[in-house]
C-alpha cells in the first residue's frame, strides 16, 4: 500500500495564531486514484492544499513526500516542476491575459520564457505551435474552445473554473489538486467536469485529489474519500464506507 | 527609459519610483568615463576632470579626434549599462524580499533621492554640485566639415538626435519582441497574480530580478545618452520628477503597450520641450516665464487626473500577447463560434 502512494503526508500541522487549522494530519493518496477530500467549511481542507503545494509553510515536524521526494521545504514552482499541480477555490486567472494565454502560460519547459531567447522568435515558435495545438484540443474537450480570445475576467465564474482545470492539465502534472472544481457551476457542467477528470485519469493516469461539496457527483467518480473535521482526518475509505462515520453524518451531512 | 519602465510595471507589475536612480547613474558614469578616457586616449594628462580647463580640452579633443570621441562614447554607453545592471542586481536583493510592491517602490524612490543628494554633495562623484560639463556629442567633429554659419553648431546635435531615436526604436523593437513572446506572458502572469504564477511552476522571484536588471540596463543607457545630448551630468537633472514624467508617459500611452508608450513619450516630451522653449521665447513679454516652464508639471498632473477619471487604460489599451498560438484558433476554423473579444476591457 505504501509503495503505491504518489503522495504521502505524515503528521503535518499548521497553526494560525491560536487556531490549529491542520492538526497532525497523516494520509496517503494512491497513484492513479481520484481521491476526494470533504469536510465542513473551515475544517482545514484548503489549508491542507496550501501546505502540500508549498503556498504555505507547515509547522515544524512531519513531512510531505511526493513521488519519492520530500517536497515540504520546496517553493511552489519547484513542486509544480516535479509534477504536482493545483487549482484554487476562487479561480485565480491572470486578468490581463486572454483565456488562451492563460492556458499557454501553464505549459512546462517553454524555451521562450527566457529573456535571452524571447526576442528571437524563430527559436521558440515551433514549440509555441505544438503547445497551441495541445491547448486547442484540450480546450475543445472542456468545451471552452470558443472562449480563447476573451480576457479572462470577462467570462463567467463557471467558465473560469473550467479554464483553471484546463490550465492545471496543460502542465502535464502527475497529480493535480483541485479545490472545489464545480463550485458555482451548473449541475450538467459539474457532471461534465468530473467526466473530463475521469477521462483524463484514464488517458494519462493522472492522480486527482479533489476538494468538493457536491457529494452526489463526487461519489460517482472517486475511489477514496477523506473526511476532515476541525483540522484532522477523521475517516477515510470508499464512499460506501465513509458515509457510515457518525461524525460525518451529524456534523457534515446533518443527518 | 519609458520602455524600460513599461516592461517593469506595465508587463511585470514592478512599480519603480526610482527609475531616475539608474538614469542618473548612467549619466554620471557616462560623463565620468568620457571625461577620463578622452584625454587618456588622446595622450594627454587627465588631471582634474572638474576643471574648466579640462572641460575645454575635452571639447578640443572631441573636435580633433573623431575616432576617439566615437570610441569613448561607445565605451561610456556600455559602462553605463553595466553600472545600471549591477546596481539593479544590488537594489533588487533587498527590494524583492518585500512582499508588497509598494514598499519596493518606496525603497527605490528613496534610493533615487539618496543617490542625487550624495552626488550633489560629493565632489569626487561626478564633480558633485557642479556636475561634469563639456561633454560634447560624439559627432562634435562633424561641425568642422561644415561651413560656419548659424546652423553649423547644430549639425552634430542633429546627427546625434537621429542616433538616439534609432537606439530608442531598437529598444522598442526588442521590447515588442519580448512582449509578444512566452516571456511577455510570463511577465504579465507575475504582475497579475504571483501566487498563482508560482503554482503554475513559474519562478516569480527570478523573473522579478531579471526584469529589474533589464530595466536598469536600459535606464542606464538612457542616462548616458542623455548626458551626451545635454552636455552636462548635473545632479539637478536627477530629481524624482523625472521618474514621474516617465510614469505619466506610460499611464497616458497605455500600460503594457509599447506603442502606447511611444505615443505617451512623444506627447510628454513635446510638452516638456515645448514649455521650455515657449517660456524662453516669451520671456520678454511675461512677468514670470517660469510659470510656463514649470507649468508643465501642472499640465501633467491634469492629464493624469483626467486619465484616471475617464480613460484608465491610457490612449492605447493593453493588447494580447501576439504569438503564433493564435493562428491555430483564428485561421484553423475549428469552431464557428470562435469570435475573439478584441477590444476587451481590463478592469482597473
Amino acid at each position: 500500500m505504501k509503495d503505491d502512494a504518489i503522495l504521502s503526508v505524515e503528521n503535518i500541522s499548521k497553526t494560525f495564531g491560536g487556531l490549529k487549522a491542520v492538526d497532525s494530519v497523516t494520509f496517503p493518496v494512491r497513484r492513479g486514484s481520484i481521491t476526494g477530500l470533504i469536510g465542513m467549511n473551515g475544517s482545514g481542507k484548503s489549508t491542507l492544499f496550501d501546505l502540500i503545494s508549498g503556498v504555505l509553510k507547515k509547522d515544524r515536524g512531519g513531512s510531505v513526500m511526493f513521488d519519492g521526494k520530500a517536497i515540504d521545504r520546496l517553493p511552489p514552482h519547484k513542486i509544480f516542476a516535479l509534477g504536482l499541480g493545483r487549482t484554487f477555490q476562487t479561480p485565480r486567472l491572470f486578468t490581463g491575459m486572454t483565456v488562451l494565454e492563460n492556458t499557454m502560460l501553464a505549459a512546462k519547459g517553454q524555451r521562450g520564457e527566457s529573456p535571452l531567447v524571447a526576442p528571437f522568435h524563430s527559436r521558440w515558435e515551433g514549440q509555441e505551435l505544438e503547445l497551441a495545438k495541445k491547448a486547442h484540443d484540450q480546450m475543445e474537450r472542456l468545451e471552452i474552445g470558443g472562449l480563447y480570445g476573451k480576457w479572462s475576467n470577462e467570462i463567467s465564474g463557471g467558465q473560469m473554473k473550467l479554464v483553471q482545470l484546463s490550465n492545471g492539465i496543460m502542465g502535464d502534472p502527475k497529480m493535480l489538486l483541485l479545490d472545489e472544481p464545480t463550485a458555482g457551476v451548473a449541475p450538467r457542467l459539474a457532471q461534465d467536469i468530473f467526466q473530463s477528470i475521469t477521462d483524463e485519469r484514464g488517458k494519462r493516469g493522472t492522480t486527482f485529489f479533489i476538494i468538493e461539496h457536491r457529494l452526489g457527483v463526487l461519489f460517482k467518480h472517486v475511489d477514496t474519500i477523506l473526511f476532515m473535521h476541525q483540522g484532522r482526518i477523521l475517516a477515510q475509505g470508499s464512499p460506501e464506507e465513509i458515509v457510515k462515520d457518525q461524525t460525518l453524518r451529524e456534523a457534515y451531512l446533518g443527518m | 527609459m519609458g520602455i524600460s519602465l513599461n516592461l517593469e510595471y506595465g508587463y511585470a507589475g514592478q512599480p519603480n519610483f526610482g527609475q531616475v536612480l539608474f538614469f542618473g547613474l548612467g549619466a554620471v558614469v557616462g560623463a565620468t568615463v568620457a571625461a577620463d578616457l578622452l584625454p587618456m586616449f588622446a595622450g594627454m594628462a587627465v588631471g582634474n576632470i572638474c576643471d574648466v580647463s579640462a572641460e575645454l580640452s575635452r571639447q578640443i579633443i572631441a573636435l580633433a579626434y573623431p575616432a576617439i570621441s566615437v570610441a569613448v562614447w561607445v565605451i561610456a554607453l556600455l559602462l553605463a549599462m553595466v553600472a545600471g545592471g549591477i546596481v539593479g542586481v544590488v537594489v533588487s536583493y533587498p527590494a524583492l524580499r518585500v512582499k508588497q510592491e509598494w514598499f519596493l517602490s518606496m525603497i527605490l524612490l528613496v534610493s533615487g533621492e539618496a543617490f542625487r543628494i550624495i552626488v550633489t554633495n560629493t565632489p569626487q562623484i561626478g564633480c558633485g554640485f557642479n556636475g561634469i560639463a563639456g561633454i560634447t556629442t560624439p559627432f562634435y567633429w562633424l561641425s568642422s566639415y561644415f561651413p560656419s554659419g548659424p546652423l553649423q553648431p547644430q549639425v552634430p546635435t542633429g546627427v546625434y538626435s537621429v542616433i538616439i531615436v534609432a537606439l530608442a526604436l531598437a529598444c522598442f523593437v526588442v521590447a515588442q519582441r519580448i512582449g509578444n513572446s512566452p516571456y511577455g506572458r510570463l511577465l504579465k502572469s507575475v504582475r497579475d497574480d504571483k501566487t498563482a504564477a508560482e503554482s503554475l511552476g513559474k519562478d516569480v522571484s527570478r523573473v522579478r530580478k531579471q526584469i529589474m536588471v533589464i530595466g536598469s540596463i536600459m535606464a542606464g543607457l538612457a542616462g548616458a545618452l542623455y548626458v551626451y545630448y545635454i552636455g552636462i551630468a548635473s545632479s539637478d537633472d536627477f530629481i524624482p520628477a523625472v521618474t514621474f514624467s516617465v510614469w505619466v508617459m506610460m499611464i497616458l500611452g497605455g500600460y503594457a503597450n509599447n506603442r502606447g508608450l511611444l505615443v505617451g513619450a512623444f506627447i510628454i516630451t513635446l510638452l516638456d520641450r515645448g514649455s521650455l522653449v515657449s517660456g524662453i521665447l516669451l520671456e520678454s513679454y511675461l512677468p514670470n516665464p517660469n510659470l510656463i516652464i514649470y507649468g508643465r508639471y501642472m499640465v501633467e498632473a491634469v492629464i493624469l487626473l483626467l486619465l484616471l477619471l475617464f480613460r484608465q487604460k491610457g490612449i492605447l489599451p493593453e493588447t494580447r500577447v501576439k504569438t503564433k498560438a493564435y493562428t491555430l484558433f483564428d485561421f484553423g476554423g475549428v469552431r464557428a463560434s470562435s469570435t475573439p473579444a478584441r477590444d476587451g476591457e481590463r478592469k482597473p
